[in-house]
């Protein structure tokens, strides 16, 4: 079965239980995300006419059912982008509301904004890395990503390290003339193939790291200036913040996926089923834009920790690195870490001839 | 009603259950153990909770042994720290500043406001630092009797300075050409030594690194090689962290490997995704395409 037809089934089942009525808060913190996607509410309330819709979300919104409110607003709700300073001040009271009933903890939804004169930049020591993971799971700690384990998809991480091995010339090959797996090269190759494409090994499981002939690269979302999944998002609810940060306002994904598409840098994840975040392992400090709780449906990414960096804090990942291979600073400061990095260091970007221009730098000494 | 009621009792039970699982993984106990707890815990129900003393987690930050912190609340629900339930490695912050001091005087550090340093003191964390210069570098020779000793009057073999530092049989620092009294200060033995002879505190180890890897400790200062957590503004409060909390000086080569930096157990990898089981091409050394 294809993530798509199973999808569709659990729409199915989803849809069916939105006709029973409304049932005590589920135990099983798998559900309780966001019952229906607004996808499907957007499909089953395709014979109505948007007005009466309408008129229909304001009877809702005054209703003695709170949550059914809820709901009804946030459906409803604009683009956050087009939202006016009162109507994000009453999402995010909606937003707190219902997070911290369903995660029985005070939760905090934060909707500030870019500071003036900050362009947030990242900069990573390629020859530091030691292919740790640490970063990854301090991210899905920070970010209330999925935690799940049993259902594919489930479980999602945004950073991703990929393990390669150190190519290198030797002697002996000189005159080696097809070289082995390498196509239709003639005349002799005394390279040893080092992981030249993306591809290499994610699910390295070795006893120790670093391992002696390895180097591992890191990669999440590079925060493009000219970000290709910004410019294929047909319903525009993806974009870049005025600090760089390219976000996602997940009230208005659709789950086309067209972003995932267009990713070169394979950044950005879909909730495939709902959501599995334990009360007890919840982030209550979350942002708008950032690691709120997402919903079934919607696309997701790394966001550099927009509820960490707009309050000063460096990324989760920053702290957690063992090495200190990551920097995270503003590039429009001379004195910041990445810009003494760009000033001194030997810098590349990654994919730098697709002209996405990434504010992700890696560097080596 | 009553079905309403018989509802609400599965439901409380079945959440229990799950409770107890998400709990017994976050204790980072292996796979069979959460089994064993429940049946421990089974029988001592009824008894009052005389086993449920909250163990202290601590996890360890940059490389083991190196340097700690010891998980406790800041607030209801927010932790000081997380520690991975794989390998105890310290993986999320909720307070950075934990048990720092402000750095003492380091050239160089002239703009930086005061208390925006600030750095883990580790001498008081060195198990055998404080008996360096009180029991054997005292000048006098060993006086006291160590509390490892045994009390009878049987011949018993002193523990050496390579039984008490295992790591000391691999020291291959600068590889031969420098040895114990270049880095540690002759007469006191609880503190390393500069250039001119004048003593250095352990909680000022990059003074003393900074003598031979001069644009190691360049970058340091700048930010650009070393860890440091806090804020990311450049004049913002940060806890840097000293060379020693990341490598370890008597054995920085680790062998072969020769990269500076301890090699540790990695947390688990990604959830294999659909229609890719065993990912035996993914596993396979070296990189098959
Ligand atoms: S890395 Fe991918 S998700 Fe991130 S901004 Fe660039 S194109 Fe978008
Ligand atoms: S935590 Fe640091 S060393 Fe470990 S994998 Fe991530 S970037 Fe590499």
């Amino acid at each position: 079965m294809t993530v798509t037809e199973d999808m569709n089934s659990q729409a199915g089942a989803e849809r069916q239980d939105t006709q029973v009525p409304r049932q005590p808060a589920p135990a099983d913190p798998s559900r309780v995300a966001l019952k229906t996607s607004r996808r499907d509410f957007l499909k089953s309330g395709g014979m109505l006419s948007l007005s009466s819709l309408m008129g229909t979300a304001a009877l809702m919104t005054e209703s003695d059912d709170a949550q059914a409110a809820i709901e009804w607003a946030e459906h409803f709700q604009k683009n956050y982008r087009l939202m006016t300073p009162e109507e994000k001040a009453e999402a995010r009271a909606r937003l707190e509301r219902r997070y911290s009933e369903e995660y029985g903890k005070k939760v905090t939804v934060d909707t500030t904004e870019a500071q003036p004169g900050v362009l947030m930049g990242y900069a990573l020591n390629i020859r530091k890395c030691i292919g740790c993971r640490r970063c990854v799971h301090a991210c899905v700690a920070e970010n209330n990503q999925s935690r799940g384990r049993n259902r594919p998809g489930e479980k999602i991480e945004w950073i991703q390290v990929l393990r390669m091995e150190r190519g290198k010339f030797e002697a002996e090959k000189m005159n080696h003339g097809y070289p082995e797996g390498l196509g239709i090269q003639v005349g002799g190759n005394a390279y040893t193939p080092v992981g030249q494409v993306l591809e290499g090994q994610y699910h390295y499981t070795p006893d120790l790291v670093p391992e002696k002939d390895a180097t591992y690269m890191p990669i999440a979302c590079m925060q493009c200036e000219k970000p290709p999944c910004v410019k294929v998002c047909p319903v525009r609810t993806t974009y870049r913040e005025p600090d760089g940060v390219v976000v996602i306002d997940y009230n208005w994904c659709i789950g086309c996926r067209m972003c995932m598409g267009a990713c070169p840098y394979w950044a950005r994840r879909l909730n495939v089923t709902n959501p599995v975040l334990p009360k007890e392992e919840m982030n209550p400090v979350t942002h708008y834009l950032g690691n709120r709780p997402r919903m079934r449906g919607v696309v997701e990414k790394c966001h550099w920790c927009l509820q960490r960096t707009r309050h000063g804090r460096y990324p989760a990942c920053v702290e957690a690195c063992p090495v200190g291979a990551r920097k995270f600073g503003n590039l429009l400061d001379p004195n910041s870490e990445v810009s003494l990095i760009l000033a001194r260091k030997n810098v590349f970007r990654l994919k730098a001839e697709l002209n996405t221009f990434p504010k992700f730098f890696y560097f080596y000494d | 009603m009553k079905k309403l009621a018989i509802t609400a009792l599965i439901l409380a039970a079945s959440g229990g259950v799950l409770f107890a699982v998400s709990a017994a993984e976050k204790s980072g106990a292996p796979a069979q153990e959460p089994a064993a707890q429940a049946q421990q815990a089974a029988p001592s129900e009824g008894k009052p909770a005389e086993s449920a003393a909250p163990q202290e987690v601590v996890c360890f930050e940059s490389r083991k042994g190196a340097s700690e912190v010891t998980q406790r609340e800041i607030s209801p629900g927010w932790p000081n720290v997380k520690c991975s339930p794989t390998t105890g490695a310290a993986l999320w912050y909720g307070d950075p500043f934990d048990g720092t001091v402000p750095m003492g005087k380091m050239p160089g550090l002239e703009n930086i406001p005061e208390g925006h340093a600030l750095v883990k003191p580790r001498s008081q964390k060195l198990a055998i630092l404080p008996m360096c210069a009180t029991a054997c570098h005292n000048g006098v020779g060993p006086q006291f009797t160590p509390p490892t000793l045994p009390k009878d009057k049987k011949p018993t073999p002193i523990p050496t300075m390579e039984g008490l530092l295992p790591e000391l049989k691999e020291f291959q620092h600068g590889r031969g050409r420098i040895w114990c009294l270049d880095c540690h200060h002759t007469t006191q033995r609880n503190k390393l030594v500069d250039n001119f002879g004048d003593p250095i505190d352990f909680d000022q180890s990059q003074l003393l690194c900074g003598k031979c890897h001069g644009d190691k400790l360049r970058d340091w200062r700048d930010g650009i090689h070393g860890k440091r957590i806090g804020e990311w503004a450049s004049d913002g409060k940060k806890r840097w962290f000293l060379c020693t909390e990341c490598h370890n000086p008597h054995n920085v080569q680790q062998g072969e490997r020769n990269r500076g930096f301890a090699q540790l157990q990695p947390e688990p990898p990604p959830q294999t995704p659909k229609g890719m089981q065993g990912m035996k091409h993914e596993l396979v050394h070296p990189v098959a395409h």
